[in-house]
């Protein structure tokens, strides 16, 4: 029945979603997320607020469309991209009040922005907060990738980075874009040494010198 | 101090063990068995079976085929007769049980030359003539390193639909209230989910048990349809997480209940317990789903 339907862009592109102890290279195809932005560290009053923001918009359009019958999905894992303006991408470089990331829940094409206007409205009709109207569609294309899971706390990404950054080099290519994180762990029950994650970082040719 | 606690624990238990090998004879309802030891019999059977490794109903049936099957050794009373006083209405049901415990049929195991054989149990509880028992196992599977928080939860007002039936079926229930809710606004950034356990699938029947599936929702939030409000009222509460299926909280229910409980010092309150559901089903591995459990307790 509608279960058959519904659409599970997780499993639907595994190929993206490869999260391999040791690093790969992947091909990201033009993807759709609900997104919203910000800046500085994780954690804190407006983060939260952001995160639940995105959640709640994720989960209102999608319960909306399954109450009206549409095409049900399902709502995927939280998504983030982390930069700095300064050029590099190397988060380490500058302090986390310089830092800029991009929350996204992939999902569906067949999602309509007159759907994610519609449920920012009933949000924040019932006072749930002003930064749903900041929750957006938007599409990434980030092509070739360089891409591995890391098992441990957040703060120690970095050492995952470094293989990633070596790997790369030995193909011939270079990190530019925004890292990337996909979180298939619950920090907010799962300890820190056992989340799981999956790093992306876009990538191009190097340069010949 | 703990040791103290759990000696308690023991020593009510024992007693409801002991009377129920006095009267296997009798209809042994829950209540009066919760009675006999000071638990609430609202949670009665979880503690049961969290000390005791079976559930109350599995522990009783067993101690009359252990009866059954040292009269048959012992006495010269028909099979019939033992069949009928284990509560067997029919011979054949008792010696399919009979068989499914013991390997062989009742006149196979009175004839055989097999000395009188007892399958070993965790609690290490078998029938004794006249309810001489002196002790028993309580179930200890590592418990030590189960993490409970003592939570006090306040007030909390859901909007809830009722699903009767078996727990394994509640999710038709849940699709029909979530998207419900998702297209009135409801689903804000703080929206828990919560399930409101009142019945224990080891002894209500499949069909009758009752399970409310819930989301918070504020003041202004009035009943509609088949919408209703409740208010789940303020308490202390013994929560730990449960990291897996859901078809396996039962486990840790059991853990909680049995285990740590007994070991605590402290007293369920009568009640329902609580489930607050942290994942998504639907985009999240069995494996990794994350349940958090709350057992109600008396203020100290």
């Amino acid at each position: 029945m509608a279960d058959q339907e519904k659409t599970d862009l997780f499993r639907k592109h595994k190929d993206e979603y490869a999260s391999p102890k040791k690093p790969v290279r992947v091909f990201v195809k033009k993807a759709t997320y609900l997104a919203i932005d910000g800046e500085g560290g994780p954690g804190g009053e407006i983060f939260q607020a952001k995160i639940g923001a995105l959640y709640a918009m994720a989960y209102t359009i999608k319960m909306t469309r399954k109450f009206g019958g549409k095409r049900d999905y399902v709502v995927c894992k939280l998504e983030t991209q982390w930069w700095h303006d300064d050029g590099g991408s190397d988060l380490g470089d500058v302090s986390k009040d310089e830092w800029r990331w991009k929350m996204l829940i992939r999902t569906p094409g067949f999602v309509r922005p007159a759907e994610v206007a519609g449920a920012a409205a009933v949000l924040i009709e019932k006072g749930k907060g002003a930064e749903v109207e900041n929750v957006k569609l938007e599409t990434l294309s980030e092509g070739e990738c360089v891409q591995m899971l890391h098992v441990g706390p957040y703060e120690n990404e970095g050492e995952s980075v470094a293989v990633m950054k070596i790997f790369a080099e030995k193909e011939g290519l270079v990190f530019h874009g925004r890292h990337h994180d996909i979180y298939i762990s619950d920090p907010r029950r799962v300890p820190p040494e056992r989340l799981k994650t999956i790093l992306r970082h876009p990538v191009k040719k190097k340069a010949k010198s | 101090m703990k040791e103290t606690t759990l000696q308690d624990y023991k020593e009510r238990m024992l007693r409801v063990l002991i009377h129920i090998q006095q009267r296997l004879d009798d209809d042994l309802p829950l209540e009066e068995l919760a009675r006999i030891a000071f638990f609430s019999p609202f949670h009665f059977h979880r503690v049961f079976r969290g000390m005791i490794g079976e559930s109350v109903k599995s522990h009783v049936r067993r101690l009359r085929l252990e009866r059954a099957a040292m009269r048959l050794k012992s006495s010269a009373v028909s099979i019939t007769t033992i069949a009928f006083d284990a509560r067997y209405e029919a011979p054949e049901a008792f010696t399919r049980a009979f068989r499914a415990m013991y390997g062989e049929s009742p006149s196979e195991y009175r004839s055989g030359r097999n000395p009188l054989s007892r399958k070993p149990t965790p609690s290490g509880v078998h029938f004794q003539e006249k309810g001489s028992l002196k002790n028993f196992n309580p179930l200890n599977s590592g418990v030590e390193t189960m993490e409970v928080t003592i939570k006090k939860l306040e007030p909390m007002r859901v909007a809830f639909m009722r699903h009767v039936g078996p727990y394994s079926e509640c999710g038709p229930t849940w699709d029909r209230f979530v998207p419900k809710l998702g297209k009135l606004g409801l689903l804000g950034p703080d929206t828990m989910f919560l399930g409101i356990c009142y019945d224990d699938p080891e002894i209500t029947p499949p069909d009758k048990i009752r399970y409310d599936v819930c989301v918070t929702v504020d003041e202004d939030f009035k009943p509609e349809d088949d919408l209703g409000v409740q208010v789940i009222p303020a308490g202390e509460y013994a929560m730990t997480t449960h990291i897996g299926p859901f078809e396996k909280l039962g486990v840790t229910w059991a853990k909680l209940m049995g285990e740590w409980l007994p070991r605590s010092g402290r007293e369920l309150r009568q009640a329902p317990c609580l489930e607050i559901y942290l994942t998504d089903p639907e985009n999240t591995d069995p494996e990794d789903l994350i349940t958090d459990i709350y057992a109600p307790l008396t203020e100290r």
